[in-house]
């Protein structure tokens, strides 16, 4: 039985890689990528081996332990380590719930991150080599983290299954967020656990400590105890491992249980009069696009998620500075976010999906269909790029600056905005739907789409180049005439960019418009 | 009826669609008359939808041509959709919306007076017995709400030409019963509505037009009487399109 399912997965895998020549070229590149890193893990830690067993220690204990939770948080923002098998559509089948658990936990360890962990733990052997005891608990315990790591993934995905959805969304956009501020973070903690102590081996020995305890961490740590003479913490650790392991079980179990018995359904009732945005929204075309492109940029986690993003970057920036963020560097900090913000409706009818029909079904024109859309972004990433500049420029101190870095701003995200109403008039990449997991691997994005991405940053790049010029020249001479002309200049390059974008945008898209809806049935399938 | 012989509500010639190398649509010559309840007929993968998108301007043909109310779909489109309320098969909807909000969107996107939108948001809820779910996101609603409220849309601007591709699929029976009176006053009227359906017995009782294709090519085409020519849609249907199979099914599947 576990080998049919297994089967199933490498037929789908085949067959979803005979479809395209890029998924192919994708695919192979994953598992170069995969190699490589399993070739740097093994020679790491063959070298580990011969500087002490305290070294060991730490790098097993902290790399397992990032090892799982690396695969639990996958599912969230990876769209499932494995989702081509679920439990969902083994439930029509009789097998039963262990039979299914086991399936699945077979397939997770058999996909290529699966079969690349499970190597790379096992050259865990190579670390352990010089003490014995260590190599006869790593027989028992690599084994088991290996399991740990892929019953977490599976627990994982089975909670966001069945709260797929809004809060899902909710849950993976919070998961992404932590992942983001990773090293802000981990930093926080390390200096937390190190108080006064400025001895950073020390510190780093307290943290390795601490992890070997917790359920992420004490499997890996048991060799290391063992060979150090710690019979009884090693123990207690392998029992820590041993309940963990249990426990997901049980919570999986409790999910694949309920999958199968009632899938995924939701009642419907709710009155009428909330009309939104199409309350306010005067009649007509453009208006009525643009209260619906408002709606979604707000209300969906595949557009929220750059909101999300351009919040959190100059976080993550002055992360970088290192904390200081006096001085004009971190008053622009809000730049690079706009003009990526900016771009991200590059490909914006891919993301209406078949739904484009019922816009393409009104007779629409070209210009107010880019017009509703350039509008609704506007909108939505005004105020926020408003916001986030107001707070850097404060927290910089460089009042003088804010006009300069509002201009700098509106025009990179303008001048995107204004390529995205041409570029979204030609393009269609495949997107997560509408309601899917918004981290969910989409095959087939194309490599000409990425290039054209890549290009399309840098003509928005070149646009804002005037406005962030005379923005610096202010910077450097503290003038608050130059910074004052930068606002002007960025305000008319980016309306310019955004009026132009829509009148050539407008004209292409009324040639192209059928053949994007043909466009978006192929690529989406949905 | 009379205005039969006028310019038709909708008109196609010729019209052609490759999908690589098949053939989707093969040469489809079709006149909807004024008023006429037309239904369209077919097996699966005949051609329906591919041909109906070319009729309504969501899908350029390779050859051919589709007008609407004597409007060229592919030569002035924003004029001829105009006329048309469209219900697309197999497409989404943008399900984030309300159902309330869905419809003013479209009502507001054909630009139609606020006040009007309201009007007939709140009419159509009530007509589809939708009202205690106008505020629910379309994407919770069932198969049948959900088509409900597609067809909801494609009525809002009281269009001149009706196209419907399986509209009653997975509807209610009161629901159905319902949206069939209003149609039935709709043509009465002066409207026009096209169907496209797998149920020969409802286009048999409602349609007074109909014409069967199959594998892209329009097989027969005329008034439902003309077409059933003394027999049933149904056997007249299986007679020209073949295929049946009368057998009992594989002995293995046979419980005794």
């Amino acid at each position: 039985m576990v080998a049919t399912v297994l089967r199933l997965r490498y037929r789908i895998l085949g067959n979803m890689l005979a479809r395209s020549v890029w998924q192919l070229v994708g695919f192979v590149f994953g598992i170069a990528g995969a190699a490589g890193a399993l070739a740097v893990a093994v020679v790491g830690l063959a070298l580990i081996g011969a500087s002490g067993l305290d070294a060991v220690r730490g790098v097993m204990t902290i790399g397992g332990a990032l090892l799982v939770v690396g695969w639990s948080i996958a599912p969230l923002v990876a769209g499932g380590v494995d989702t081509t098998v679920e439990a969902e559509q083994l439930a029509p089948f009789p097998l039963t719930t262990r039979q299914v658990m086991l399936a699945l936990t077979v397939v997770g360890i058999a996909g290529v991150p699966g079969i690349a962990t499970t190597l790379g733990v096992l050259s865990g052997f190579a670390a352990w080599g010089r003490w014995p005891v260590a190599v006869l608990a790593a027989v028992i315990c690599l084994p088991l983290g290996v399991l740990g790591c892929v019953l977490a993934s599976r627990t994982v995905a089975s909670f966001s299954n069945r709260g797929r959805g809004r809060f899902g969304n909710g849950v993976a956009l919070v998961a992404f967020a932590l992942l983001v501020l990773t090293g802000p973070i981990l930093t926080g903690l390390l200096g937390l656990v190190g108080g006064a102590g400025d001895d950073f081996a020390e510190r780093i020995g307290a943290v390795v400590a601490g992890i070997s305890w917790t359920p992420v961490g004490a499997v890996w740590a048991v060799p290391g105890d063992l060979a150090a003479g710690a019979y009884l913490s090693g123990s207690l650790k392998l029992l820590i491992a041993l309940a963990t392991l249990a426990a997901l079980w049980l919570l999986w179990r409790r999910n694949v249980v309920a999958a199968s018995v009632s899938p995924r359904r939701r009642i419907a009732s709710g009155r009428a009069g909330r009309l939104s945005w199409f309350g306010i929204a005067p009649t007509g075309a453009t208006a009525a696009g643009w209260a619906r492109s408002l709606r979604y940029w707000l209300g969906d986690p595949r557009y929220l998620r750059n909101l999300v993003i351009v919040v959190l970057l100059p976080a993550l920036f002055a992360f970088a500075l290192g904390g200081h963020v006096e001085g004009p560097l971190f008053a622009f900090a809000v730049v690079l976010p706009a003009l990526l913000l900016g771009l991200v409706p590059y490909a914006d009818v891919a993301y209406d999906g078949s739904a484009f029909a019922s816009v393409l079904a009104t007779g629409i024109t070209g210009r107010a269909d880019r017009a509703g859309r350039l509008l609704g972004a506007a909108s939505a990433c005004v105020p926020v790029v408003l916001g986030v500049a107001i707070v850097t420029v404060a927290l910089s101190g460089r009042w003088e600056l804010l006009p300069a870095v509002l201009g700098t701003g509106l025009c990179a995200l303008f001048a995107g905005l204004g390529i995205c109403a041409i570029s979204s008039a030609y393009i269609v990449i495949p997107v997560p739907a509408s309601g899917d997991n918004i981290f969910k691997r989409v095959p087939g994005q194309t490599f000409t789409a990425g290039l054209a991405l890549m290009g399309f940053t840098l003509l928005a790049g070149a646009l804002t180049a005037p406005a962030l010029g005379l923005a610096v020249a202010a910077a450097v001479a503290g003038s608050a005439a130059l910074s004052w002309l930068s606002l002007v200049v960025g305000l008319l390059v980016g309306v310019a960019a955004a009026v132009a974008g829509v009148a050539i945008g407008g004209r292409v898209f009324d040639r192209t418009g059928p053949l994007l809806l043909a466009r978006v049935h192929a690529t989406a399938g949905y | 009826m009379s205005t039969a012989s006028a310019v038709p509500a909708l008109a196609l010639a010729g019209l052609v669609k490759r999908f690589g190398g098949t053939v989707a649509v093969d040469g489809v010559d079709l006149v909807v008359p004024t008023g006429s309840f037309y239904g369209l007929v077919g097996p699966n993968g005949a051609g329906k939808t591919t041909t109906l998108s070319m009729a309504t301007g969501l899908l350029r043909p390779d050859a051919g041509s589709a007008a609407v109310h004597g409007v060229d779909v592919w030569t002035d489109p924003v004029a001829a959709k105009r006329m048309v309320g469209n219900l697309a098969d197999g497409v989404r909807l943008f399900d984030r919306l309300t159902g309330e909000q869905l419809i003013t969107y479209t009502g507001l996107m054909f630009g139609l007076p606020r006040e009007q939108v309201l009007e007939r948001t709140a009419d159509l809820l009530r007509l589809m017995d939708l009202g205690s779910s106008a505020g629910t996101p379309v994407a919770d609603y069932s198969a049948g709400m959900t088509k409900k409220v597609a067809l909801a849309c494609a009525l809002v601007h009281a269009p001149r030409l009706l196209v419907l591709d399986e509209p009653f699929e997975s509807v209610d029976p009161v629901s159905a019963a319902n949206i069939e009176d209003v149609l039935r006053s709709y043509t009465a009227s002066g409207g026009t509505v096209i169907v496209s359906s797998h149920s020969m017995d409802l286009v048999q009782r409602m349609c007074d037009h109909v014409a069967i294709l199959a594998a892209g090519r329009v097989l027969v085409a005329g008034t439902v009487d003309e077409v059933r020519a003394g027999s049933t849609l149904q056997e007249r249907f299986l007679e020209l399109v073949g295929g049946r199979t009368r057998s009992e099914g594989p002995t293995w599947l046979r419980q005794s």
